[in-house]
């Protein structure tokens, strides 16, 4: 398994390289993650040149778009210290950059680019460049609210991506999670997929769980025990909530529709709980399961037409798919006695879920239609709740392994793992949102 | 007037939607007055001794009282024999204190994901009651509650400790 990775981080370290000395501007590399190290293509991430008072913004930049290209784990980001090139004193063109200073220090990308004021907001402009080559392979401007340089770093290491592995980034985009790192509440907060930009959403002194984006990105559902009742509430990140569903009991895990028709949601109904479709408002338009098991979890297919989730309907929990319209459920898991929490990947091929093994809970995948089961983490602390990013690339988890919870991202073979909160907040179920529109 | 007239009609037919379980395919009329989920005022009155309560005010939860806490094997809502003891006896409470009403929580221990842990102890806190109701206790006089995960007695990963938390407990009753 190790020995297969490696040689297709080699295949792929090979390919960036040919690609780059042959100077074709088609991405030739296409798709998987490799492992950090010697076999991820070296690049210089240069701060911007400042052309009018914006040298803070200027390394800003730069120090997410490297940030974001690190944690990515298809690049070894060279050191900043290392560069011979100033960023004031240089050019940001292919004809005006000596590519000698940066094939010097190993470099075989580059990143340069400008920063200026324009009134109250930035204009940026950033390029790409194959040093081996000596060429510009992408470039972007942007013009932009002073507000929103960290989101336009994100983009533009979204698009860098796009450039060298023909799929976009996953960058530009936000992880929302449940925690109690403020005291003994459990709020919900969202950041950054870099771990920057950390605002709580909830401040209502309860226990708020299970959130989950709008496919906008711009408002969360989470499950809140703030008036008494497990309820069902949308906020958005500045605070606005308003309640979508209080039936007595739980009104659990709430999960929007791709096309934002429906939210897949867990009620207490009969003697179990069962999988509900809500319309916008809250009204229930059907239920997807009726029976006396246990069905939580719902999470959607890309397509909008199934919905996965989990239920101890045969005994233990198990991982379920069904048609949103309802109907008979197929079981997908069949390894591991208690498989819970899936997420369908927004590609659509694989299902990601914790399963307990050897009394630890740990993060796998299986193939939407069964079988072919890889595990993502190692055998340290629990490992619970995984969310795909917008590309299906990568996950996002929490895990005890440092100690009370915390949030960890992997690409989806699980071969580099990095924590993005620090560990004492009691982190939990976290939510990667779509693309931000 | 006529507003609040609408109200409780608006109420009234939410609440026989709700006793009916009829809710598939029918819109439920105006999610709005369904209320804070606190439900009826004998329920509010236990809210401040209810573990979520007892959490607000900086409390830990209360482990048994009157009414004794029943427990459970790990991810489970089967009722043992020493369950049904104690459910038997807490029956016999019940039935003396006719006016007694009681929520009934669910509680889970810290193992399995948030979700899966609150509808299990969504679970254990359904089979208690109508256990109890099989006893002979009016079922109105009876709510539940799952906290799941949410409010454990003890937080240290030991055995010991997970058995206590995978528990229903009775807030104390009220009159």
């Amino acid at each position: 398994m190790v020995e297969r990775r490696r040689r297709r981080g080699i295949e792929m370290a090979i390919a960036l390289w040919m690609f780059c000395a042959a100077g074709e501007t088609a991405a030739q590399v296409r798709g998987t993650i490799v492992g950090p190290g010697e076999t991820s293509l070296p690049i210089a991430v240069s701060p911007l040149k400042s052309m009018s008072g914006a040298e803070r913004e200027a390394g800003t930049f730069a120090d997410i778009v490297a940030k974001d290209l690190d944690l990515s784990g298809l690049f070894r980001i060279i050191d900043r210290g290392a560069y011979i090139e100033s960023p004031q004193q240089s050019g940001v063109t292919a004809d005006t950059i000596d590519f000698r200073d940066w094939s010097a220090i190993g470099a075989q990308a580059l990143v340069k680019g400008t920063v200026e004021r324009e009134g109250d907001g930035l204009v940026v402009e950033a390029r790409l460049f194959d040093v081996v080559g000596g060429k510009q392979i992408g470039g972007k401007r942007y013009r932009a609210g002073s507000d929103e340089l960290r989101r336009i770093a994100h983009r533009f290491a979204d698009e860098i991506m796009q450039v060298l592995t023909g799929e976009r980034g996953p960058f530009e985009s936000r992880i929302a999670f449940a925690s109690r790192r403020k005291g003994r509440f459990k709020e919900i907060y969202a950041m950054s997929v870099d771990g920057g930009d950390l605002r709580a959403v909830t401040r209502d002194g309860s226990i708020a769980l299970a959130p989950s984006w709008s496919p906008d990105g711009r408002s969360l559902l989470f499950t809140s025990f703030v008036t008494g009742n497990p309820s069902l509430f949308m906020s958005t990140l500045d605070g606005a909530k308003r309640l979508v569903s209080s039936r007595r009991g739980l009104n659990l895990g709430g999960r929007w529709s791709p096309g934002g028709r429906a939210i897949a949601v867990a009620l207490e109904n009969g003697g179990g709980t069962d999988i509900a479709l809500l319309d916008p408002e809250g009204q229930i338009m059907h239920f997807v399961t009726k029976d006396h098991s246990i069905d939580v979890s719902p999470s959607w297919s890309p397509d909008g037409q199934s919905i996965v989730f989990c239920s101890d309907r045969g005994g233990g929990p198990q991982i379920y798919a069904v048609s949103a319209q309802g109907g008979t459920p197929r079981r997908v898991t069949f390894e591991g006695s208690y498989n819970t929490s899936p997420a369908w990947s927004p590609k659509g091929d694989r299902i990601a879920y914790a399963s307990r093994i050897g009394g630890r809970f740990q993060i796998f995948t299986v193939a939407v239609g069964g079988g072919d089961v890889k595990r993502i983490t190692g055998t340290r602390g629990d490992n619970e709740d995984p969310s795909w990013s917008p590309d299906g690339r990568y996950l996002v988890f929490s895990s005890t392994r440092d100690g009370s919870g915390a949030i960890y991202i992997s690409d989806a073979a699980g071969v580099r793992q990095t924590r993005l909160t620090p560990p004492g907040g009691d982190d939990s179920s976290p939510a990667w949102s779509r693309w931000l529109e | 007037m006529a507003r609040s007239l609408r109200f409780v009609a608006v109420l009234l037919m939410v609440a026989a939607v709700t006793v009916t379980g009829c809710a598939k395919k029918k819109r439920i009329t105006d999610e709005s007055a369904i209320g804070d989920g606190t439900g009826t005022g004998a329920e509010e009155s236990l809210s401040d001794r209810s573990s979520l309560g007892r959490y607000k005010h900086g409390l830990g939860p209360e482990e048994d009282g009157i009414l004794k806490d029943v427990h459970f094997a790990y991810d489970s809502y089967e009722l043992g024999a020493s369950a049904r003891d104690v459910l038997a006896a807490n029956a016999e409470w019940l039935k003396e204190n006719r006016r007694a009403r009681t929520e009934i929580e669910g509680h889970c221990d810290e193992r399995g994901t948030v979700e899966y842990n609150l509808a299990l102890g969504a679970k254990r806190a359904k089979a208690v009651k109508d256990y109890l109701v099989s006893l002979g206790v009016a079922s109105e006089r009876l709510t539940t509650i799952s906290y799941g995960e949410e409010l454990p007695l003890c937080r240290d990963a030991s055995e010991q400790c997970y058995a206590r938390n995978r528990r229903v407990h009775f807030v104390p009753p009220s009159e």
